[in-house]
């Protein structure tokens, strides 16, 4: 009896939700035949005759929408990329320095955590472009001859050079994120006991070389589910880029939606980029976490 | 006298010694930090006293505040913040006489009205125009009613996702995990545009509540999630009891599952909210005039042109204070539930 009503209730309410979701494609039929816009997607093979600052590989305005929303995939891509490196490497250091007995030292990476983490990404963003990199004018900030040159014209790298708008992207993500990650090392840190510190000590080991053989190992499989997480958030929050003006998946879809009003189109295409992302960063941690696993069943 | 002093000097030398000279390298490792943060604060101040000029900062303060509210109104928003900030402080800091507690909550609820009243006018006050709204006003116009709108469609799709109708159960999972597979920012500029599209001709929303109803979408997904843990979390056991007492469904939900769910997630949905604030200045790329769309208006304005480093770190202390206070006020929350249940445990 509660059975059959329950599946009567389901579909009533499937019914209804499916009702709503129609009238809405209607409007949204409506206001499109109205605008005399429509839903395709062939406008992707025409030039798209914008120019790019940033391109990996050779890009042109005459070439094609494709071909621009490809390019600024490879741009996402690369920040989330080299920021996630960064922000691991910047993290790991603050979460340990989080849980130093050196109460100085703790003291300096709480106030590190506090200030990143209560104040919003976008604000850190802008500060780091106009301030950080626009705001050296023509003063060099560090300069070691045909190794390292930090300016307002970017980074430059052993003849790699990066951009002022990509570094800030860069040193902004990374600096962000890096206090999340902080939190996520500090809590795996703390879920191993105190007893295996104890006992590290008590045989001699020095306390980096503890941290390293016994605790780290030991601190992973509580990490690993933060970590993946917060790489996730870092994918996402790349996004941000267009307020400083590095052309990302997302700026070159607002750039194309502002050109030829496809905004439906382009949410698809953002929205698959993303899940593809995602897809990306969540499997590659997944075979992170089974070396980890498979490497503690041989111990 | 004497005696007492110098002995708690002694231990005080001591601790400090204990906690920062304890062998070489920690001395070592000391005074090099030591060196590095009095170097910082020298330059700090130095700047602070030389090469600032705070007027972009003082001079614009009831634009932070208002936007462009019209300036002969602006106590309206003003009281509304004054209220916000004494209830707050009310909460934290108050006498805990029990009448004061009980309506205290019910002085929360009236906030929010009374801001909409203030802030749109009518019945005596002035109309203003949503677009005339900006500054910390239409920051914490936001992030309130996108919270408040998003808890109870989060509750939703959170039961909907426990629920045994596979129909149900997949389509709001689909929803969730959608949802929080793209970027908050994707959201909100969709929401600015697609959302005219999908309503019937004629009918429109303003600009700041397609933003609060972007919000609301993409955070009740959040917060369905942080709820599902919670939902998990609670033992069959207790809805089989729920079930033996005659309870019906929708009372096991409102009495059973959703009060525990929404304690246990309560770190993580305050964690949510503090988000949230932080994320209302993505309108500032937008369009909307909120508390960092003021500071890049005034930044624009040839005046102030370079003052970036003043008015940054005038904006970040201001979104520091709020959260903190935010985090604050998540805390006692967080207390007070855990205190009333130990009293629940005792009887």
């Amino acid at each position: 009896m509660n059975k059959h009503r329950n599946i009567f209730l389901q579909y009533f309410i499937f019914i209804v939700f499916i009702s709503l979701f129609g009238i809405l494609i209607n409007n949204l039929a409506i206001n499109l035949i109205r605008t005399g816009i429509g839903i395709n997607f062939s406008w992707l093979l025409k030039p798209a005759s914008f120019a790019l600052a940033e391109y990996p590989l050779p890009y042109s305005a005459s070439d094609t929408y494709a071909w621009a929303l490809f390019i600024g995939w490879l741009n996402s891509l690369k920040v989330i990329f080299i920021s996630l490196i960064l922000s691991t490497f910047i993290g790991t250091l603050i979460g340990f320095a989080r849980t130093s007995t050196h109460s100085l030292i703790g003291l300096i990476a709480a106030g590190y955590i506090t200030i990143i983490r209560q104040t919003p990404l976008l604000l850190q963003l802008m500060f780091w472009y106009f301030v950080g990199f626009l705001g050296l004018k023509d003063n060099i900030l560090i300069h070691i001859e045909n190794i390292f040159k930090v300016s307002n014209q970017g980074i430059e790298l052993y003849g790699l050079s990066f951009s002022s708008e990509f570094s800030a992207l860069l040193f902004g993500l990374s600096i962000f994120t890096s206090a999340y990650i902080a939190e996520v090392i500090r809590g795996g840190i703390l879920s191993v006991s105190r007893g295996q510190w104890e006992a590290f000590r008590s045989l001699g080991l020095s306390e980096i070389k503890g941290l390293i053989s016994i605790i780290i190992p030991q601190a992973l499989p509580a990490i690993i589910p933060g970590l993946t997480s917060q790489y996730l958030n870092l994918a996402k929050n790349s996004t941000l880029a267009i307020a400083v003006g590095y052309s990302d998946i997302y700026s070159i879809n607002d750039t194309i939606i502002n050109q030829t009003g496809r905004a439906i189109e382009c949410f698809i295409i953002l929205l698959t980029s993303f899940l593809f992302f995602n897809l990306i960063i969540s499997n590659s941690m997944e075979i992170v976490n089974k070396i980890i696993v498979s490497s503690k069943k041989y111990n | 006298m004497f005696n007492i002093n110098s002995d708690s000097i002694n231990t005080l030398f001591q601790k400090v010694r204990k906690l920062l000279f304890s062998n070489l390298f920690n001395t070592v490792l000391s005074l090099v930090i030591l060196l590095i943060i009095s170097l910082v604060f020298f330059n700090i101040y130095k700047w602070f006293s030389l090469n600032s000029s705070w007027e972009v900062v003082t001079t614009n303060l009831p634009l932070y505040a208002f936007g462009s509210f019209p300036t002969d109104q602006q106590w309206r928003p003003a009281t509304w913040m004054i209220c916000l900030l004494f209830i707050s402080l009310l909460t934290l800091f108050g006498p805990k006489w029990k009448w004061l507690r009980k309506n205290l909550l019910l002085a929360w609820i009236i906030t929010i009205p009374l801001g909409l009243y203030l802030l749109y006018g009518g019945f005596g006050l002035s109309p203003i125009m949503s677009r005339q709204w900006g500054g910390l006003t239409l920051t914490l116009l936001l992030t309130i009613f996108s919270a408040l709108l998003s808890l109870p469609l989060g509750i939703i799709l959170a039961l909907c996702r426990q629920s045994s109708l596979p129909l149900i159960q997949k389509s709001s999972s689909i929803y969730i995990d959608v949802m929080r597979a793209i970027p908050l920012i994707s959201v909100l500029f969709f929401g600015q545009l697609l959302i005219p599209l999908f309503l019937p001709v004629g009918i429109e929303i303003d600009r700041v509540w397609r933003a609060i109803f972007a919000f609301t979408l993409f955070l009740s997904a959040y917060i369905a999630e942080d709820l599902r843990g919670g939902l998990q979390s609670i033992p069959n056991t207790q809805i089989e009891s729920a079930n033996s007492l005659g309870l019906n469904q929708v009372q096991i939900i409102r009495f059973i599952l959703v009060p525990q769910a929404l304690r246990i997630a309560l770190p993580s949905l305050t964690n949510q909210a503090i988000g949230l604030f932080q994320n209302t200045s993505l309108m500032a790329i937008l369009g909307l005039v909120e508390l960092l769309g003021v500071g890049r208006s005034i930044l624009a304005n040839p005046e102030f042109i370079g003052q970036y480093i003043e008015v940054y770190v005038w904006l970040a202390s201001v979104y520091w204070m709020v959260c903190t206070i935010m985090a604050v006020l998540a805390r006692h929350l967080e207390q007070r539930m855990t205190i009333n249940k130990t009293n629940f445990q005792k009887l």
